[in-house]
């Protein structure tokens, strides 16, 4: 051990400050690590949102006309009310089929803003648009509408006919809305008497739709209450003309980091399919993910 | 007030052998009992022991029904014992069978206890088998769009004959939502 008596004064007060630094140094510095974990405010989830990343494909098979349309509305607004996505698919060999699914679209677009909490009001208001093609129309011809609306983390849809609203959550695809069409309505049928349900799928009339938009006062599916989103969702907006040459549930293998690399692989996959029949496809891919803001 | 509706689909099995006892009043009890692979179907004693005491439970505090279930269902029975009113709901269950509570647009299982309910919350509630082929997003945005327990069931049922035009097991299933409004018909 070192005999403190040798050193000199000077080199003992030499270390007697180094030590007075030190432990204030290390006082200064224990404060701040308390300071910041008490006081400064870390970023919560909730002070995040979740940051929209869109993109769509529209392309038009092996039909004579595109009878798809699709709305977007302005991404720049999307913070104050939503981001709104809609596809109308017109029905196929009807006459009208690609003015009324346009006439659809322009007319959800025209309802920009829309509230994202008046589900009631927009249900009605599309209702209204039916109606409309209804009266100008006379049923010579109608469409489907699937639409979304996202503002921060919750989401609202709406739809009438059988076009699909999905969900990729987890590796997991989810059409969110149940499909206005003959076959569940058979299901149902088959289920209150106890049976099984094989036959409805193969009744030559199973995928006809029980309600469209052109049919006066169609019952528009809607969401009650908005449905919450998660980091890593994707929704995606399709046309039926996607999910016929893609099964829902293979969706997830066709994922990409961003929105334009899942739109881009869903295009070309039905593309590559080749079908001789290929309907009209049409999608829009909305990507979630969270962003400190 | 509560709305409900039942499920009780025999699959592609000879006989239905879950069971589904209820009690309706301002306190719904609903009783559900499956009949898995692990399980054997309760006999007939059994069931009508069962039966009759759902029946005559109403106003009995859920703790005592729940002994007294304990007392007659034969040890490893897989079920879900339910009390749900309009601002509370208490679940027991053991084994296979599973609830979960959609309220403010989320979907949560609920696990044993009491809750505190409110206007318009939905349950559902199901054997292994009803819910094998039903996501979370699915039964929620279901439960959102359905502007009843029948129809939400429907649409439930739905999704699952998309997958095995009901050609497994027996499927039971009972869907609830909570009507605060008095003029909701049961």
């Amino acid at each position: 051990m070192s005999d403190m008596t040798l050193m000199s004064n000077e080199i003992r007060a030499l270390i007697a400050y180094a030590l007075i630094l030190f432990v204030v140094a290390v006082g200064v510095f224990a404060y701040f690590v308390y300071y910041y974990k008490t006081k400064v405010k870390k970023p919560k989830a909730e002070d995040s949102s979740l940051v929209l990343d869109v993109a769509y494909f529209h392309e038009r098979g092996k039909r004579a006309r595109q009878e798809d349309s699709y709305y977007i509305s302005p991404m720049d607004e999307s913070r104050k009310y939503g981001l709104v996505a809609c596809v109308s698919d017109g029905m196929g060999g009807m006459r009208y089929g690609d003015i009324i699914s346009q006439y659809i679209t322009d007319a959800i677009k025209e309802m920009h803003p829309i509230s994202f909490f008046a589900y009631e009001n927009n249900a009605e208001s599309i209702r209204k648009i039916s109606n409309m093609v209804f009266d100008e129309f006379k049923q010579k011809g109608g469409a489907t509408l699937a639409m979304v609306q996202i503002l921060n983390d919750h989401l609202t849809f709406y739809s009438v006919g059988d076009s699909d609203i999905i969900l990729v959550r987890n590796d997991e695809a989810t059409i969110l809305n149940p499909r206005q069409n003959y076959v569940a309505l058979l299901i149902k049928s088959l289920v209150r008497s106890g049976k099984q349900t094989q036959i409805a799928y193969s009744n030559s009339k199973a995928r006809a739709l029980v309600d469209y938009m052109g049919n006066h006062n169609p019952r528009v599916i809607y969401t009650k209450k908005p449905m919450r989103l998660l980091d890593g969702d994707t929704i995606i907006v399709s046309s039926d003309g996607v999910t016929d040459a893609i099964p829902y549930r293979n969706i997830p293998k066709y994922d990409a980091r961003t929105a334009r690399g899942l739109a881009y692989n869903l295009k070309l996959s039905v593309k590559q399919k080749k079908y001789p029949r290929q309907d009209n496809y049409t999608g829009v891919v909305i990507k979630l993910q969270r962003s400190i803001v | 007030m509560i709305e409900y509706y039942t499920l009780m689909h025999k699959g592609n099995c000879d006989e239905y052998t879950d069971n589904i006892f209820m009690n309706f009043g301002s306190t719904v009890t609903v009783l559900i009992i499956y009949n898995g692979e692990n399980e054997l179907p309760l006999n007939e004693d059994e069931k009508t022991r069962v039966s009759t005491y759902i029946t005559g439970c109403r106003g009995i505090p859920f703790q005592e029904v729940s002994a007294k279930l304990k007392e007659y269902l034969p040890e490893g029975t897989a079920y879900m014992l339910i009390h749900i009113n309009d601002s509370l709901i208490n679940i027991e269950r053991h084994g296979q069978v599973y609830a979960s509570i959609i309220k403010n647009g989320e979907i949560k299982l609920l696990p044993n206890g009491p809750f505190s309910i409110e206007d318009d919350d939905r349950v559902v509630c199901g054997t292994a088998e009803f819910f094998r082929y039903l996501s979370q997003p699915a039964i929620l945005s279901d439960a959102i769009t359905a502007e009843s327990s029948e129809e939400w069931m429907d649409n439930l049922v739905c999704r699952i004959s998309e997958r095995n035009q009901l050609s497994e097991g027996n499927l039971t299933a009972v869907t609830l939502i909570v009507r605060k409004d008095s003029d909701t018909k049961i």
